[in-house]
């Protein structure tokens, strides 16, 4: 008997209070449990007070939330200050009280704005099983101390961390969509995470998904499936939802998806609803042009759409701190000739290099005396100055450089090969010098190049005596910049 | 302290801490003022300069160093972003060109010729004075054919076939708007942001924010182009560049369409560099006591233009020297550009004072007010203007300038579908028209190749993206990094900017 009696008389109800307690929970939990069967959610919007009251639901959840992350806090720091484990008893119950509140308002959210899906089922029980385990963890809280079971209540406050962030997991995807998380997250954690499959070429999948799966799919999509469309994949789209068909492939003009999208802002039925910002011109000129040639998933390129080719971005490193040189910089700033001005109000956009107020006399000498500002300048406009080849070499120097300007000046390209080791050079205007085509050849191999100017030089001279009248132009393709793409 | 000449009270001068005016006014007014507060501060930066010669020149810095003789705007909050343009060209087409004509393209208005404009389209829309009183108002298709352009296949009227050739380059708006009917608060609200006289342009307000990159000239400069006799010329005057309330320095300055380009900048016989240079620092040290005497910081902007004219004298005959432009720009430009005054040559010395660090330019081209005659004109004038505006795009582009630098054409209104006055097969008029008209913008931080928002069918309601006055200052601001809402500048109690009180919104959609 002995300890074995004393633990089953603690664990069992002994007072008829404590007993209808014990029989409420019962029947409360089995009422969770079997709310999705009682009230089906069945993907039509029902009353307008549901909705209003339902609304509050993301306010409402921060309060249990809040307060359960404090249950587990307090109940560890108790054990240095008694008190705040008295606490937490207090706290676990209110937790309970607004796991409850929160979950009625959310269930009033789903059915009475007709939500459903996956993601609001994950959501809805998660939300059941989440206010169970709290209820079993009030329950069995009086037990923390008793010996040999001290450690089932610390489990089941685990299990309720983990139930607590699977389930705000889910309400956070149906509200910010799926990607929300990692939509940002650093390339190559992503890699580690396997996330994001590779991109296919197909015209549907770069540019038709993309348009759909951020304006469209957090309510049409994995998370909740409003009218029963799912936009989130092809297939599913394709489907169409309870209504119908939202595309016929080869007319927009029969699809509603296309209808609902061209509509006035303003309109009851226009898509994307509730106030979410209209698609852009372009994105639904796409999106007809798409539908209108057969609505193809692996058509890669369609006719009458040009695309900017999106360039690869170049990285834009921010400069170290440059502060303990600013008083040599504003001294500059103050006096006549070549100054440093900073790009922007942010330190580490870093500094353009101007000349323009002393051009004739600035020769490589000068250029050289910038050798302590190089790894800050991001930027230098050494146009109509007398720098010479032999500058390539402080140039080199300059190891964040995305603009250099050297139009009109006396540099014939000897030098140019030394800038291969500036990996963020993305602009390079060498207009009005000697430069020969050998040497703009050179230039290949900085694979960060982007725009590279040679207008009336050597390597591409300005057009010959051509009067471009009026009426019938002349062509000026030799004019046109060098534009190199950095595939 | 004396009492300022321009004070007109010269028999009791009035206390300012007894006037009815904010607390926060009369205690700055008090820091200039108070002998107390002077030797308040004096002692606080003695005291400071001794700890700092104590401590080292290093403690003291902290993170902030504003920079003496630095703008007011205080150069390093702005730009308050990385720029896409560092420097703008403003090609202001006075007068209201109609876009009817020129880029708003209405196949359908040709059916439409002579019947009445339904009174559903102009709804409540008040007319001018001009045309309030006509019968009827019977719509007149635009007397010129279009065609498509370039990879974006915009329209474009066969008025300008060379703007056709660069389609590609411009970002189109067909939905700006104004509140403005006539010319003068048009024209004001266009480029102060406010209808009344009295607000600092958009050149000054950009001097004022971003400083010089080229010391030896202006910030700002404003050409004009020579009358033509044809045209209906509505005036403009210098309220259009001026800074308002901010110091003159940011005024725009002239340069002359005939003559000399700045008047005086030549030393007259007799008169070397180095006399020059004596006369200037005597006058300078005059001035200096003035300030002393009177406390005015429009004697210190003289102070700075006295030195900004002396530099000037050896940087404006290099900006006026043509002779070394190479054949290949006469024939972009075409022979006009080398009579000073033209549209053309004014595109040209557009792009040198770009060249040499010139921040923002404006060209004024006046005569589009074409109440009358519109056929006998509008080719005269596209004939000046289009090849000025092709030229000077392409030039930028080929030279690798456009990258950082934004054009911008616009006027103060746009022209009415309906016909002022007579219509017939051959003529019509047309009467101003503030609820949709036609701008571009090209280069730095604009979308190339597209046109942005719609007009109806006859071109006189925006049906998509309006653009209004304030969301196209706001853009062009962002454009070149400063955030509208930060560009500010305290007076008559109110933090005052370009685009005034009323929220305005960078119009995301054009750039890009």
């Amino acid at each position: 008997m002995g300890t074995m009696a004393v633990r089953a008389k603690q664990m069992l109800p002994t007072m008829k209070s404590t007993r209808i307690l014990w029989a409420a929970s019962l029947g409360l939990s089995l009422l969770l449990l079997s709310l999705p069967w009682l009230i089906r959610l069945d993907g039509h919007p029902h009353a307008d007070w549901q909705q209003f009251l339902g609304r509050f639901h993301p306010l409402a959840v921060h309060l249990p939330i809040g307060l359960l992350v404090l249950v587990p806090l307090l109940e560890v720091a108790g054990a240095f200050r008694p008190a705040l484990r008295e606490a937490a008893g207090f706290v676990l119950a209110l937790a309970f009280a607004s796991c409850l509140f929160a979950l009625s308002l959310g269930f009033l959210l789903a059915y009475g704005s007709g939500a459903s899906g996956t993601g609001v089922t994950r959501h809805l029980w998660g939300g059941i099983v989440l206010t169970i385990v709290v209820l079993i963890c009030l329950f069995a809280r009086p037990q923390w101390s008793a010996q040999g079971a001290g450690y089932v209540y610390p489990a089941l406050l685990a299990c309720m961390l983990i139930a607590l962030v699977w389930t705000a997991d889910q309400g956070g995807s149906i509200t910010h969509g799926s990607t929300y998380l990692t939509q940002y997250m650093p390339v190559g954690m992503k890699r580690v995470l396997a996330l994001g499959a590779t991109p296919s070429a197909s015209f549907y999948a770069k540019h038709i998904h993309p348009i759909l799966d951020s304006n469209c799919a957090s309510c049409h999509g994995e998370g909740q499936a409003k009218g029963g469309l799912r936009m989130d994949t092809y297939e599913s789209l394709m489907k169409g939802g309870k209504d119908g068909l939202v595309i016929v492939a080869g007319s927009s003009a029969k699809s509603v998806l296309f209808e609902r999208i061209t509509l006035p802002p303003d309109h009851k039925q226009f898509m994307p609803a509730e106030g979410k910002p209209p698609l852009q011109p372009e994105e639904i000129a796409w999106i007809k042009a798409w539908i209108d040639q057969g609505a193809s998933p692996t058509l890669a390129k369609l006719a009458g759409v040009t695309i900017r080719e999106e360039l690869p971005e170049v990285t834009i490193e921010p400069v170290a701190d440059y502060s303990s040189l600013m008083p040599e910089i504003q001294k500059m700033d103050q006096g006549q000739g070549a100054k440093l001005k900073a790009v922007s109000a942010k330190p580490s956009d870093g500094l353009v290099l101007f000349t323009v107020d002393s051009a004739g006399n600035f020769d490589d000498a000068e250029l050289a005396q910038f050798q302590k500002f190089a790894p800050y300048i991001v930027e230098a406009e050494l146009g109509r100055t007398a720098v010479t080849d032999a500058s390539f070499d402080t140039l080199k120097q300059f190891t964040h450089l995305r603009a250099l300007h050297l139009e009109e000046t006396k540099i014939t390209g000897a030098g140019l090969p030394k800038l291969a080791s500036l990996s963020h050079l993305s602009y390079l205007n060498l207009s009005g010098t000697q430069v020969t085509a050998a040497y703009a050849a050179s230039l290949n191999s900085i694979k960060s190049l982007r725009h590279v100017y040679l207008y009336n030089t050597p390597a591409q001279p300005a057009p010959a005596a051509k009067q471009a009248p009026q009426a019938a132009p002349v062509a000026t393709a030799a004019a046109q910049p060098k534009e190199k793409s950095a595939q | 302290m004396k009492q300022h000449p321009l004070c007109t009270d010269t028999e009791h001068a009035t206390n300012v801490l007894d006037l009815a005016i904010p607390a926060q006014v009369k205690q700055d007014w008090a820091e200039l003022q108070t002998r107390r507060h002077f030797l308040g501060r004096a002692g606080k930066v003695l005291g400071w300069a001794a700890a700092a010669s104590l401590l080292g020149n290093r403690a003291l810095r902290g993170d902030s160093y504003p920079a003496a003789g630095a703008p007011a705007g205080d150069s390093l909050k702005f730009p308050n972003f990385a720029p896409r343009a560092k420097r703008a060209i403003y090609l202001f087409m006075s007068g209201g060109p109609s876009q009817v004509d020129l880029w708003d393209y209405k196949p359908n208005l040709a059916a439409q010729y002579n019947k009445d404009m339904p009174d559903s389209v102009r709804g409540t829309q008040q007319l001018t004075g001009m045309t309030t009183g006509q019968a009827r108002f019977p719509v007149a298709p635009s007397h010129w054919a279009f065609k498509r352009y370039g990879e974006s296949g915009t329209w474009v009227s066969d008025l300008m076939p060379n703007m056709g050739r660069i389609v590609d380059d411009l970002t189109i708006i067909k939905s700006t708007n104004t509140e403005a009917i006539n010319h003068e608060p048009a024209i004001m609200l266009m480029n102060t942001g406010n209808m009344n006289a009295g607000k600092p342009c958009l050149g000054s307000w950009l001097a004022y924010g971003l400083g010089s990159m080229n010391d030896n000239l202006p910030t700002f400069m404003v050409l004009q182009t020579k009358l033509n006799t044809a045209e209906n010329n509505q005036p403009v005057s210098s309220r259009l560049w001026s800074s308002g309330f901010l110091s003159s320095e940011y005024a725009g300055v002239g340069l002359r369409s005939s003559g000399d380009l700045v008047l005086y900048l030549t030393d007259p016989n007799g008169v070397d560099r180095e006399v020059r240079r004596k006369m200037l620092d005597a006058v300078n040290e005059i001035n200096r006591q003035t300030y002393q005497e009177l406390g005015d910081p429009e004697t210190n902007s003289r102070i700075a233009q006295y030195e900004m004219a002396y530099r000037m004298q050896s940087s404006v005959p290099e900006l006026a020297d043509l002779s070394k432009e190479p054949q290949s720009t006469w024939d972009l430009y075409g022979a006009d550009a080398k009579e000073p005054g033209t549209f053309a040559y004014n595109c040209l010395m557009a792009r040198r004072l770009a060249e040499r660090g010139v921040r923002f330019t404006q060209i004024y081209k006046r005569g589009w007010d074409m109440h009358d005659n519109v056929t006998k004109i509008m080719p005269i004038i596209c004939g000046e203007t289009d090849r000025g505006c092709y030229a000077l795009i392409t030039d930028l582009k080929q030279r690798g300038m456009l990258d950082d630098t934004l054009v911008i054409w616009a006027g103060e209104f746009g022209r009415t579908v309906y016909s002022q006055g007579g219509l017939t097969p051959d003529n019509y008029g047309r009467d101003h028209h503030p609820r949709c008209y036609t701008t571009w913008m090209a280069g730095g931080g604009v979308r190339p190749g597209i046109t942005y928002g719609e007009t109806d069918d006859y071109s006189y309601n925006v049906v998509k993206d309006p653009v209004t006055v304030r969301d196209f200052n706001a853009t062009v601001l962002h454009c070149l990094g400063i955030d509208h809402n930060k560009l500010t500048y305290n007076f008559q109690g109110l933090d005052q900017k370009l685009t005034g009180p009323v929220p305005a919104s960078v119009v995301s959609g054009l750039l890009a």
